[in-house]
């Protein structure tokens, strides 16, 4: 009976975390991936092998995501990474039919607006990398080392509201490109992701 | 005119931020009018939602923002922390969040002062909050309401809705005497955890939605179990460490549904050891979706009901297409003889009935143990399999072969030879043979009835689902037993005689007929090399035939006749299944799609998800949707004569509704539980959602007639 209990359990577990095996993973290679930008140039990851990337999951119209943006935190970072040769890839994965989703032509527009630094915003319309690397939220962070290692994946900063001021909170995506800037180890590799939902297509 | 234009610009904007802010609207409202010092009454924030905005619980989950009320109280008045009435578990499942539809009163306590002065009191809060439907939103709003300080306690006409609301919040879970462990040894950074739990009496659905953690995320996907021999339960979470140790106390709330939908919530708080408790057997819910929700799809009905339907469901079956041109003959035949031999007879019907038990125990059986091995199952399955489909044509069209009298059975020792025909006795290896094979053409028709029992059975546990199909093969049995211990209820059948040869003939042109179904439904495990089956079917065909007039009729040469019947069988099976069609190997269908219309004016059928269900509801049109599969004979007929008919098409275009079409002939897991949802073990299963979105879908009767269709479609947009 007890051997019974035992597999019924080791059964449950194995599927349960076969499940959820499927986000990626900090310390573990990167998933690669290829996606449009929008100018129509083809963005693929690990054509940056040798620079940091930085992902971020986007969505302007989201509250949190907006938060950054609206008081300069996520411009000024974004600056101050790429003048350290850190790439940034925006990736929007809000699908068409929701009134947040933007045309190329409103992208450009809105990182005119914006003052949006960024190498490279991809369509992800259809949710390819967003289910990809497991986006739950907009904002939703990674960063990936050099050698193509995810270095740390969670939350833009230690404040979870859609109305504190950034500059004011402990920003986790700065702290682990300086430490891998630096070659120290990422002090927090992973948090809980917070914002609004990823709008992804049915 | 610039300037004008300017003005205008500023007031739409104005406009618009208006118009966004005013998807929910918050008061305050008391327990009570007036109230002496030193009392505690209750305040109730009212947040009302409009359709399809939600606002969130204490633990958002996995994005979201928990509403936050910030109280401006005169001195004396305290409040006291939020009470969360239970929220639900919302959509997607990919990124799974606890919140409020439509409206939601949060509850708190005011306690005052006993040294407060009479008079009137001004309580204001700042409430703030996120609502979220396609886009999220930040909200908030300062509401404000009068207290009176008197010397008696009036309650106040909000008293009975915050009452109500009251009931909602989760209650102690100490009687529960949860417990929690780690099913395994940490090795990453995600662990399942399991919680421990007497519930009483046994749920329909649990759930545990956690209290929120920066550390570690309890994640919303859930599978439970209850426990065979005690009255205990198991939840099962996936848990996400994010930074320092892995937790060690827990708390949240344990959610349950009882029988009848109703959800209630306990508070819980436990720590979690390493060690399983030492236990017992746990019986695996077929329920794993996350959430409890999908049993309110239908209420489980009492065990002697459904043992009712499984009967009536198997007694229906003889009639149904799939069965009858098997066993109206073959049991016909021994019934017949009762007249003669009645205790033969009798003996035949009963190892009849024995031949079709058998077969449902091993059905039963298997069911069982697909579902051990945690997957799902359903009636009918064994059709998704191409080798079972390719065994059941041959087996098919040999029986037929012999019904056209190309050769005998000699099962049970004993040769029928052409002339004696069904007149003569019949070995009890042949009765027992007839039972299975009833069986086994049985399961792809669902007859009424059926399908609601199985629905019930499929979820149940291991001794509940063998009852069930026995009672479905009792059901299947019992005419010809009955028949065959009274056969004086045949005198409408002429006396036995050369028209049982021509009848015997005749009944083997339907079972042609299911051969070539049969053969269809092997074209689309195998495409065209399907042609091989074809082939191989001819080369059997000949071998029996040369089987039947040198073997079995013939005078001289008997050997050697059937040395060439078995090198054409094993020739045949060696070239045209194994080496040309690869019958063990089948080739998968790549999946198709846009558009499934079958014919230039056949309606617009789509591929079937449970998205595109809530893409055609959130736009407001009604919803058509038709599970079905190439194997089932109910379905196809059903879609004949009630729904790719002219009438429907008109209708279906005038309502701008959607069609979709769920394809189960490979049992595709995500149709398996919706089809459980609806507490169905398969198909047909066609629904209708109405235009309302907050509506329930309409589940349509198993067998369909063009004005069921033509009125639910009507009731739909009502």
């Amino acid at each position: 009976m007890i051997k019974l209990m035992k597999t019924t359990f080791a059964l449950f577990a194995a599927l349960t975390l076969a499940s959820a095996a499927l986000a990626v993973e900090t310390g573990k290679p990167a998933p690669d991936f290829t996606g449009t930008d929008i100018n129509g140039k083809t963005v693929k990851l690990s054509d940056y092998k040798g620079k940091i990337v930085v992902i971020e999951s986007y969505n302007s119209d989201c509250p949190f995501c907006n938060n950054q943006y609206k008081t300069g935190a996520m411009q000024e970072l974004q600056n101050d990474l790429a003048s350290k040769g850190v790439v940034w890839l925006l990736v929007n994965s809000v699908n068409p039919n929701n009134s947040s989703h933007r045309t190329p032509d409103q992208a450009k527009q809105e990182i005119a607006e914006k003052k949006i630094v960024a190498t490279a915003w991809l369509d992800d319309s259809s949710g390819a990398v967003g289910h990809l690397y497991g986006m739950k939220t907009t904002p939703h962070m990674f960063v990936v080392d050099k050698d193509g290692t995810l270095a740390y994946a969670g939350a833009i900063d230690d404040k979870p509201t859609p109305n504190h001021d950034p500059k004011t909170a402990r920003n986790y995506v700065r702290e682990a490109v300086d430490a891998l800037i630096t070659g120290k180890p990422v002090p927090v590799a992973q948090t809980k992701p917070y914002g609004c939902s990823v709008k992804y297509a049915d | 005119m610039r300037r004008i234009g300017t003005i205008l610009a500023g007031w739409i904007c104005l406009a618009a931020i208006a118009a966004h802010a005013a998807h929910t609207q918050a008061r305050l409202i008391l327990s009570a009018d007036t109230a002496k010092p030193g009392d505690i009454i209750w305040a109730g924030v009212d947040l009302k939602m409009e359709p399809g905005w939600h606002t969130y619980w204490k633990n958002p989950g996995a994005a979201g923002y928990a509403t936050k009320i910030e109280w401006q109280l005169p001195p004396g008045v305290t409040a006291g922390d939020i009470q969360w009435p239970l929220p639900e578990k919302l959509p997607p499942a990919e990124v799974a969040t606890y919140g409020y539809d439509n409206e939601i009163v949060l509850l708190v306590s005011l306690k005052l002062a006993a040294n407060l002065k009479p008079g009137p009191l001004d309580l204001k809060a700042k409430v703030s909050w996120l609502e979220c439907k396609e886009a999220c939103i930040p909200g908030s709003a300062s509401v404000q309401a009068t207290l009176n300080i008197g010397t008696e306690t009036k309650t106040s006409g909000d008293a009975a809705t915050i009452q109500s609301w009251q009931g909602k919040v989760p209650k102690s879970g100490d009687s529960l005497s949860a417990s929690a462990h780690w099913t395994k040894p940490a090795n990453d950074d995600t662990r399942q955890l399991a919680i421990e739990f007497s519930p009483s009496p046994k749920p329909n659905g649990a759930d545990f939605f956690p209290d929120a953690n920066d550390n570690f995320e309890i994640q919303a996907e859930t599978k439970w179990g209850t426990g065979e021999e005690t009255e205990k339960a198991w939840l099962f979470k996936p848990v996400k460490k994010y930074s320092g140790d892995w937790p060690k106390e827990i708390s949240g709330v344990i959610v349950m549904e009882s029988s009848g939908g109703a959800r209630s919530g306990f508070n819980v708080k436990f720590p979690i050891s390493d060690q399983a408790p030492a236990g017992e057997t746990i019986s695996t819910s077929p329920e794993s979706r996350a959430g409890v929700s999908p049993v309110r799809a239908g209420e489980t009905p009492a065990l002697l009901s459904m043992l009712l339907y499984a009967f009536i469901g198997g007694l229906i079956l003889n009639i149904m297409p799939c069965v009858l041109p098997v066993i109206a003959l073959k049991i016909l035949g021994f019934v017949g003889e009762a007249r003669s031999e009645p205790r033969h007879a009798r003996k035949l019907g009963l190892v009849y009935a024995l031949g079709v038990l058998v077969s449902f125990i091993a059905l039963a059986a298997v069911v069982i143990g697909v579902k051990a091995a945690g997957h799902r199952a359903g009636w009918g399955m064994q059709f998704g399999s191409p080798v079972f489909v390719v065994c059941l044509t041959t087996l098919v069209m040999l029986v037929a072969l012999n019904l056209f009298g190309v050769f005998e059975v000699t099962l049970g020792g004993r040769a029928l030879d052409a002339t004696g025909g069904l007149a003569s006795k019949h070995g009890a290896a042949g009765a027992f043979f007839n039972g299975v094979l009833a069986t086994a053409l049985a399961t792809p028709c669902t007859a009424p009835f059926l399908s609601i029992a199985l629905g019930f059975a499929f979820a149940q546990k291991a001794p509940v689902i063998l009852l069930m199909f026995l009672a479905v093969g009792v059901g299947l049995a019992a005419p010809y037993v009955v028949l065959s211990w009274n056969p004086a209820w045949l005198k409408f059948l002429p006396k036995p005689g050369a028209w049982m040869e021509k009848f015997k003939i005749a009944m083997g042109f339907p079972m042609l007929a299911t051969a070539v179904w049969l053969f269809n439904l092997a074209a689309g495990s195998y495409g065209k090399s399907v042609l091989w089956l074809g082939v191989f079917l001819v080369v059997v065909a000949f071998a029996a035939w040369i089987f039947g007039e040198f073997v079995q009729r013939g005078r001289a040469r008997k050997g050697l006749a059937l040395v060439i019947a078995l090198i054409l069988l094993v020739g045949g099976y060696a070239y045209a299944l194994e080496s040309q069609l690869r019958w063990r190997e089948p080739v998968t269908e790549a999946d198709a799609t846009g558009s499934l219309k079958e014919s230039a004016e056949g309606i617009d059928w789509q591929r079937w998800s449970p998205e595109a269900v809530a893409k055609a509801r959130s736009e407001g049109r009604p919803v058509i949707v038709d599970f079905t599969a190439d194997w089932c004979l109910t379905c196809q007929v059903n879609k004949k004569t009630s729904i790719e008919i002219p009438s429907v098409r008109a209708k279906l275009k005038s309502l701008n509704a959607v069609a979709l079409l769920g394809d189960y002939t490979r049992f595709p897991d995500n149709i398996t539980t919706e089809l459980n949802r609806f507490s169905r073990a398969g198909v047909p299963l066609v629904l209708v959602y109405p235009k309302n979105p907050e509506a329930q879908p309409i589940v349509l009767p198993e067998i369909l007639t063009p004005g069921i269709v033509l009125d639910a479609l009507d009731r739909a947009v009502r």
